[in-house]
């Protein structure tokens, strides 16, 4: 394999890695935090001490895997300079100054707090207890914000000219408020939300399924209904617009993720392929099951709407990859529809009062449903980040600089040495990870805790 | 006159970043020091405690770095790019050692064998010291960088003056990390500390010693600045700082006052951090790279002020608030979690 032979190609294949591997752990950050403090405020309000009791117990699984999400975090923010050196000398800065901010606002509020809300139960006022865990909601949910500025801009760069290969801002406001912005940074939170919610509800139906506490995790059950409710259409909804604006700004991108070569001719509706294997060498594909007209509609709303195919972009202009950018677009889609009939199969149930402790243990192909979509929402995302991030390339900054030219010099050996020691730690991480977890969720919440007074 | 501004502006965000690395040193170092400590442990009741010592305060420590890196590829993206480049393969060890040292903390908690964990924990706070020491050493020594040339070599931080301040960083951690067990402990393992730290003051003093003859002896800027009438008065002030703080240091220790201890640690810190900073000014990688060079433009350091600058005081607020709600000694009984 000579491709494995180029550097550049290497540090690619360390990014994805590292990037794809840091991104399990903040999806449940943040959406379990914002959780945690949903049961903390039930409990200072309602003075029910089974929410005090799951805000414990789900922390526990918060602070595991909250370790990981910033250990692996790290290495990110330092390949830039380490890895992707003519990269970070061109855009410092908008894009250093970005994560800057992203450290500053988010990460050392986040880090500020989170010792308060693990250890400090017992030493603050129930009132500052619930700030801090609310501190390390927000400063996590601002890294989302920030950290999808930056990538945003990568994809729809705005706001800047180049001066001398640099990248020298003329406003700040259009570069932080790009095309992308709106719809990476909602569509990124709400698969946090969505994640962590089929999460908690996979492991409630689990412990119900069990017949273990029944009555106790019915309450984190339909908690995480009553979200699901709400966070999964707004998802549907935010990915479908994310879908027709790509199609706007990132043409390349968003022919790649339906294999459209040739654009449709004006009066004729471009046909969707449903499935397919690309052939990039004859720059058509060998088969496709295709259904007319209905890229026209999806992209554009329009029966014979105009979309453009890949086919009109130099081949060095084309993504790569088009079969992995295709597929994991459908699964990414199919999952967000599983996670929609799953809501609405336990709504149904919920509405017909099936969901009390008596009658739910007979609901057993649902509560299964629920316990197999535990790892969905982490593949959906991993699937739409590669669609974000394939579907960019050969751009690193979408037009503006190729990825090729924005790598460090370094020897082979080298980036070979540490991609392979990425591999090997996060690999044993995960796998640790799963076991500790599994020594949590075994072993249960403590039913005996006692809170402290809630003045 | 615009000149003058992005030079201010310049100078200002060097004395930022330098305060970030400055607090990122003194929080982190002892962390890794206690850390390194971890290793000349071998109760398990003790190590229990010197980890919960820090439970509640790692991952705030660490952040420091985060910010610092941020921070440095915003307001100086050429010395974040250049030295990263350079300083690939130890940057690299740093990162894993702070991978495994970060999820010691909770894996250590859970695992049923935990003497993996502890000798994970106490050498990759071992590693990461040095590490950081070596990069550090090999930005001072210039990284083979040229004004003309930016890539120099990845193994060119790899020199023995580098080893000799990566031994002075990890010994300064140590000293830091057994200061912190002496106001966080009590009893055998406090005096343990006391012990620890006179020995690590010492070799403290005795390497930065060497560093600075050294230093003035390969590096002829350094030399040069030394021997300038006005910059070499500071960089005696501080260097006789340094030496008074090791004094009043050894009085501490030997009178047993604990937040003492751990005061005058960090000023043999803060006065030899000063010294290096003054005695390469204004270079930011000697002597190729210098701050100015490398600053981004007025505009983005103004935004970066606004949005970064004007924040530290709030995060030293809360930080120092995390701190105060943890005071006091460690007790292994204490219902949290």
């Amino acid at each position: 394999m000579t491709i494995l032979q180029d550097p550049v190609f290497l540090s690619r294949l360390q990014f994805a890695v590292t990037a794809m591997f840091h991104i399990l752990w903040p999806l449940t950050t943040v959406g379990l935090s914002l959780i945690l403090v949903v049961f903390e405020g039930l409990w200072l309000k309602t003075g029910d001490v089974d929410h005090y009791r799951h805000a414990r117990f789900w922390a526990k699984l918060f602070v595991l895997n909250f370790s990981v999400g910033v250990i692996s975090g790290l290495p990110l923010e330092f390949e830039f300079g380490t890895n992707w050196s003519r990269f970070s000398m061109m855009t410092g800065e908008f894009f250093g100054n970005i994560l800057g901010y992203e450290g500053a606002m988010a990460f050392m509020l986040e880090a500020g707090f989170l010792g308060i809300m693990l250890f400090g139960w017992l030493r603050v006022p129930p009132a500052i207890h619930l700030l801090a865990t609310g501190m390390v909601t927000l400063g996590a949910s601002l890294s989302v914000f920030w950290i999808l500025v930056a990538n945003s801009w990568m994809q729809t760069p705005a706001g800047i000219h180049l001066e001398n290969n640099k990248v020298v801002v003329d406003s700040y406001f259009e570069a932080i408020f790009n095309k992308n912005m709106p719809w990476g940074v909602l569509h990124t939170w709400f698969a946090c939300l969505t994640t962590s919610l089929f999460v908690i509800g996979g492991l409630s139906a689990w412990y119900i399924l069990k017949n273990r506490n029944t009555d106790f995790f019915l309450k984190s059950f339909k908690l995480a209904l009553i979200g699901a409710i709400f966070v999964v259409p707004i998802q549907i909804y935010l990915g479908d617009a994310s879908g027709r604006h790509v199609f706007v700004n990132q043409p390349a991108k968003g022919a790649a993720i339906e294999a459209h070569w040739t654009t449709n001719q004006e009066g004729k509706g471009a046909e969707w392929n449903l499935l397919m294997w690309p052939n990039e060498n004859d720059q058509k594909n060998d088969w496709a099951i295709t259904l007319p007209n209905v890229l026209s509609v999806l992209a554009t709303g329009d029966l014979h709407g105009q979309v453009k195919g890949l086919t009109l972009f130099p081949q060095a202009d084309q993504p790569p990859a088009i079969a992995l950018i295709f597929y994991s677009f459908r699964i990414m889609v199919v999952i967000g529809m599983a996670f929609l009939g799953l809501m609405l199969w336990t709504l149904l149930a919920w509405l017909r009062g099936q969901l009390t402790p008596a009658s739910i243990g007979k609901h057993r192909l649902l509560l299964y449903a629920w316990i197999a979509s535990i790892p969905l929402g982490y593949l959906a995302t991993e699937c739409g980040w590669i669609v974000r991030e394939v579907g960019r390339q050969p751009w690193v900054i979408y037009g503006l600089l190729r990825t090729r030219d924005a790598a460090s010099t370094l020897p082979l050996s080298v980036v070979a040495t540490s991609l392979v020691a990425f591999v090997v730690i996060y690999s044993s991480l995960f796998i640790l990870f799963l076991m500790f977890a599994a020594r949590i969720i075994s072993k249960g919440p403590d039913l005996s805790l006692a809170p402290p007074s809630r003045r | 006159m615009d000149n003058e501004i992005h030079s201010l502006l310049a100078n200002i965000w060097f004395l930022i970043i330098g305060l970030m690395l400055f607090l990122y040193v003194i929080l982190d170092g002892f962390d890794l020091g206690v850390g390194i400590l971890f290793l000349f442990t071998k109760d398990e009741k003790q190590r229990a405690i010197m980890m919960k010592s820090l439970e509640s305060i790692w991952d705030a420590n660490e952040t420091w770095l985060v910010l610092l890196g941020g921070s440095l590829f915003g307001a100086f993206p050429l010395v974040f790019a250049i030295m990263l480049q350079a300083l690939y393969i130890p940057v690299m060890v740093m990162l894993f050692a702070l991978i495994f040292r970060g999820v010691a903390f909770e894996f250590r908690h859970y695992a049923r064998n935990k003497a993996p964990w502890n000798l994970a924990f106490g050498c990759s706070s071992l590693l990461a010291s040095l590490a950081q020491g070596i990069a550090f050493g090999g930005l001072i020594s210039g990284l083979g960088i040229t004004e003309s040339n930016y890539q120099g070599n990845v193994w060119e931080w790899f020199t023995p003056f580098s080893a000799l301040v990566a031994l002075g960083v990890t010994t300064g951690y140590t000293l830091l990390g057994a200061a912190y067990l002496i106001i966080k402990t009590e009893g055998a393992i406090q005096r343990k500390s006391i012990v620890q730290a006179y020995i690590a003051a010492i070799l403290e003093i005795i390497l930065m010693i060497m560093i600075v003859i050294l230093a003035s002896r390969f590096n002829p800027y350094f030399a040069a600045r030394w021997a300038d009438k006005e910059t070499g008065n500071y960089l005696d002030l501080f260097v006789i700082l340094a030496v008074f703080a090791f004094i009043m240091l050894m009085w501490a220790l030997r009178r047993g006052f604990e937040l003492r201890t751990f005061f005058w640690s960090v000023i043999i810190f803060l006065a030899s951090f000063t010294a290096v900073t003054i005695g390469y000014y204004p270079y930011m990688i000697p002597v190729s790279i210098t701050l100015i060079h490398a600053a981004s433009s007025s505009k983005t350091l103004i935004f970066m002020l606004a949005g970064i600058g004007l924040l530290i005081p709030v995060m030293l607020v809360y930080s120092g608030y995390q701190y105060l709600v943890f005071r006091g000694k460690v007790h292994l009984d204490e219902h949290t979690n």
